[in-house]
């Protein structure tokens, strides 16, 4: 056996070799992990307060345990008719969002891919995205000018046109369907960026290959670029089943009007209403920590479904 | 250029440690029960020896044109009055005024309040007051009497003990004066009545017709713009915005024990009769008499005020003299410019209950709570300052401020107030947001302040505001102090109620004439499930247990 000559003294630790070579890499992580500590974990010492009787000005610890071993907030949430009303309006809109808004900007990715001008590519592409820039509160203001039964631009040409006057904000059934196409209007194109992003690193030479193959367009998107952005496909459907019954604030609370509550109330809304508004924290906190405990049992067995099918997942 | 990469992020790290340890260092302070206040730390000139500094709430009402509320002419007034007296630095810190409640809620919850906070909405002192988060200004307010004889003779007794706990004697907060107790009158187009030859309507059949009326002359009324007219508009807050006639329906000899009981809800929402408003409000609305999209805006949205002031809407209720505050962007200034200048609202008090009277319920000489949370950490600084918004001629200089500037003084001395520019600008009706120990016009000399009320508005016919103001008192009744103390049942339940209210009204407003007894009543169910029977049945308790059988107290 020949021993390898080194000019450098062998270091005993290789870990300490490796650590020399790229601390400046593990640097610069430090920083959004000292963000998940601060902001991340450091909170989640005060789920406890969904388990005691919060008071503002008592150290957490010292807090008494709630009634029913700990579990009063839990059993009151359940059965209060306000809540169950916030759990099952979150998941169906979350389900609809799902539904309609996940594919939208699969499809416009691959609709964009298919443009061989790029300067329009790029100015569709622009367009698309400027609505993600947009607070809430501004969309709401737009679908208010658009939508309202009397001064509503699209109920004024409807019913120019002869027809009835749609309820588009002001029927819970019609809002809805206001509230889910808003929303893919929001984000498709935003949401579409990753989507081209895995397209564009497709190897190139497929596509030449298919077409001297002679595949038409069709069959190229379906056989290769499908395929070939599956595994992101797969990782945020993952990451939007894990939120199945989280999702933003400030879309349902910007949207949402006394007519239409009874499909507009979810829970952030319901947290905000009566957490902040009505300052029942431990309350709150018991419905946040059913949320969270609900999103990471969906994230774990999409992720098993998904391995089990043959992708990667998440981890 | 590595080097100064990585050395960017070192210090972008010490500043995020930096930040969080400052949160942390203010979260552990904070749980003290507020500094004492020992009258000792004055000085024989009455000031302190050190400056010291209080932060103040003040309500920013963001009305176009107004000034930063903050820091104005007015706050100027305040800091050098407080700075001279008694060598204290004044902070003001705005607080949304049509959100005021969450917004203190938000600061109170994160430890960061104010020293002397402001609301309208006891629940909120009470919730906090039962954590610990809220000062007990008894002690203080007493042992310091002497220090403080413009608090103690403009609030009163009466004011100051209104809020005290029966069974501790605590004193969470002191109440505000109500100069003024009027709660709200309906309003009606002059002009539109006269150009269609109505009388102004004495009932509220009388009131039906005429809204009938203004709709089917929508052409003559309002021309090319018919299609946008208005009969009766109200807002998503129709318990309070239509409060004149739901009310007209509840008994006007109800014992102060059943008002007391159902008075939880300050707009009557449980007491027994209003429904029958309610369910007229749903016929008008299905004969398309009021506004269509009353419901799609929310709170502090100006959608409303505008078609008012485009001179769409016929008729409205709102504060008993709103059409008339704000100078030249009031409502009453703004129709002459669409709608020419015979073109005004004016009072009218049409809907009479069922013994014939048109009773006013009235809050009593009650306005804004006024409250320390525990975090106030200078009582007595906090209360010399409650002494000074409440010495006469500071309330009057805030209110009337520079002759020539915001008043004229006419004859016999009267004063009436006129629009003012720029920096002299105050962004509330006679600086109410910062004379917070006083709501409504109250001059040095008293007799003066009558001669006055009607001036006060700037450019408003003194002659409306008079009307307005007489028939705001017609048969009123005044609510009392019922020394019952906190209800626990209303914990956290002010919000989410008054939510849950605005929400059946308004769902049963807009439903089809046949389903609004459906609605209706299944909302009411829910609402006094989800809290406001336990509400009501511990205010029934507490009420038999404090004051025995009787039914009204003297």
């Amino acid at each position: 056996m020949n021993k390898i000559k080194s000019d450098a003294p062998v270091s005993r630790n290789p870990v300490s070799i490796y650590f020399k070579r790229y601390w400046q890499l593990y640097l610069l992580l430090a920083l959004p992990m000292l963000y998940l500590v601060i902001f991340k974990y450091i909170p989640m010492v005060y789920i406890q307060i969904a388990f005691k009787k919060y008071s503002i000005v008592e150290s957490i610890w010292k807090q008494k345990i709630a009634g029913n071993h700990g579990f009063q907030y839990f059993i009151q949430a359940f059965s209060d008719s306000d809540f169950r009303r916030a759990l099952r309006n979150t998941l169906v809109l979350n389900l609809l969002d799902l539904a309609i808004g996940f594919p939208i900007p699969i499809i416009f990715a691959l609709l964009l891919n298919e443009l061989c001008f790029k300067k329009f590519k790029n100015v569709v592409q622009t367009i698309a995205y400027m609505p993600h820039f947009l607070s809430w509160v501004i969309i709401y203001g737009l679908a208010l000018q658009l939508f309202t039964p009397s001064t509503g631009l699209v109920n004024m040409v409807i019913t120019k046109l002869g027809g009835q006057t749609v309820p588009f904000l002001n029927d819970a059934g019609h809002w809805v369907w206001t509230y889910v196409f808003l929303g893919a209007w929001q984000s498709f194109g935003w949401n579409s960026i990753v989507y081209l992003a895995a397209i564009a690193g497709i190897n190139n030479e497929l596509y030449e290959a298919a077409s001297v193959d002679g595949a038409g367009r069709l069959s190229k998107i379906w056989h290769i670029t499908l395929p070939g952005i599956r595994s992101t496909i797969v990782l945020l459907l993952i990451m939007q089943i894990g939120n199945i019954l989280g999702g933003t604030f400030d879309r349902p609370f910007a949207l949402r009007n006394n007519l239409v509550i009874s499909w507009a109330e979810v829970l952030p809304t319901y947290i905000y209403s009566h957490g902040i508004k009505g300052l029942q924290f431990s309350l709150t906190t018991a419905v946040g920590f059913f949320q969270s405990v609900v999103g990471v049992v969906f994230l774990l067995l999409a992720n098993t479904i998904s391995r089990k099918l043959g992708e990667r997942g998440i981890w | 250029m590595k080097k100064r990469v990585v050395s960017l992020m070192l210090a972008a790290m010490m500043m995020v440690l930096a930040a969080g340890c400052g949160a942390k260092s203010g979260n552990g302070s904070a749980s003290n029960g507020g500094g004492a206040a020992d009258a000792s730390a004055l000085g024989e000139d009455g000031k302190f020896a050190e400056t010291q500094h209080i932060t103040v709430e003040v309500y920013d009402r963001g009305n176009d044109g107004g000034s930063d509320p903050v820091n104005n002419k007015y706050t100027d007034y305040i800091k050098k009055g407080m700075l001279d007296k008694y060598n204290v630095e004044v902070e003001f810190v705005a607080v949304p005024r049509w959100t005021e409640v969450e917004q203190i809620s938000n600061l109170l919850a994160a430890n960061n309040a104010p020293d002397v906070c402001v609301t309208y909405d006891i629940a909120t002192i009470e919730t906090y007051g039962n954590m610990g988060g809220i000062v007990d200004m008894k002690d203080a307010l007493e042992a310091n009497k002497e220090l403080l004889p413009n608090l103690w003779k403009h609030l009163g007794e009466t004011n100051i003990y209104w809020d005290q706990n029966p069974e501790t004697g605590a004193i969470w907060d002191i109440e505000a004066v109500r100069e003024n107790q009027n709660d709200v009158n309906t309003f009606i187009r002059e002009d539109w009545l006269k150009k269609l030859n109505l009388e102004v309507p004495k009932t509220t059949d009388d009131f039906y017709k005429v809204l009938c009326a203004f709709k089917d002359n929508a052409d003559t009324l309002l021309g090319a713009d018919a299609s946008k007219m208005i009969p009766y508009s109200i807002s998503f807050d129709a318990g309070y915005r239509a409060k004149t006639l739901t009310l007209s329906f509840a008994d006007p000899k109800m014992t102060d024990k059943e008002y007391y009981v159902n008075s939880f809800d300050d707009r009557g929402f449980t007491i027994p009769g209003v429904k029958q408003g309610f369910a007229l409000l749903n016929k008008w609305y299905n004969e398309g008499l009021i506004w269509k999209d009353f419901a799609l805006y929310g709170a502090g949205d100006k959608t409303e005020d505008d078609l008012i002031k485009a001179g769409y809407v016929g008729a409205f209720t709102h504060n008993w003299d709103y059409p008339f505050r704000d100078g030249e962007n009031s409502i009453e200034a703004n129709i002459k410019k669409f709608g020419g200048d015979g073109a005004q609202f004016i009072a009218i008090d049409p809907f009479q209950d069922k013994n014939g009277t048109h009773t006013k319920w009235i809050s009593g000489p009650v306005d804004r709570k006024i409250f320390f949370p525990a975090t106030n950490d200078n009582i007595l600084a906090s209360l010399l300052y409650l002494d000074w918004i409440s010495t006469p001629e500071n309330i009057q200089y805030l209110q009337i401020g520079d002759e020539g500037v915001t008043h004229e003084v006419g004859e016999g001395g009267v004063i009436s107030i006129i629009a003012a520019e720029g920096n002299d600008i105050q962004n509330s009706g006679m600086n109410i947001d910062y004379t917070i120990t006083t709501n409504g016009l109250k001059l040095v000399d008293p007799e003066l302040t009558n001669k006055s009320l009607a001036y006060s508005y700037a450019g408003i016919d003194p002659k409306l505001v008079e009307d307005a103001d007489k028939i705001a008192k017609t048969d009123d009744r005044a609510a009392k102090s019922y020394h019952i103390g906190s209800i626990e049942a209303e914990t956290g339940m002010g919000d989410p109620l008054s939510q849950k209210r605005d929400q059946i009204i308004d769902q049963a407003i807009v439903a089809p004439t046949a389903d609004f007894e459906k609605i209706f009543d299944q909302g009411m169910q829910e609402y006094l499930a989800a809290g406001g029977q336990a509400i009501i049945d511990e205010r029934k308790a507490k009420w038999e247990s404090i004051h025995g059988d009787k039914e009204n107290l003297d």
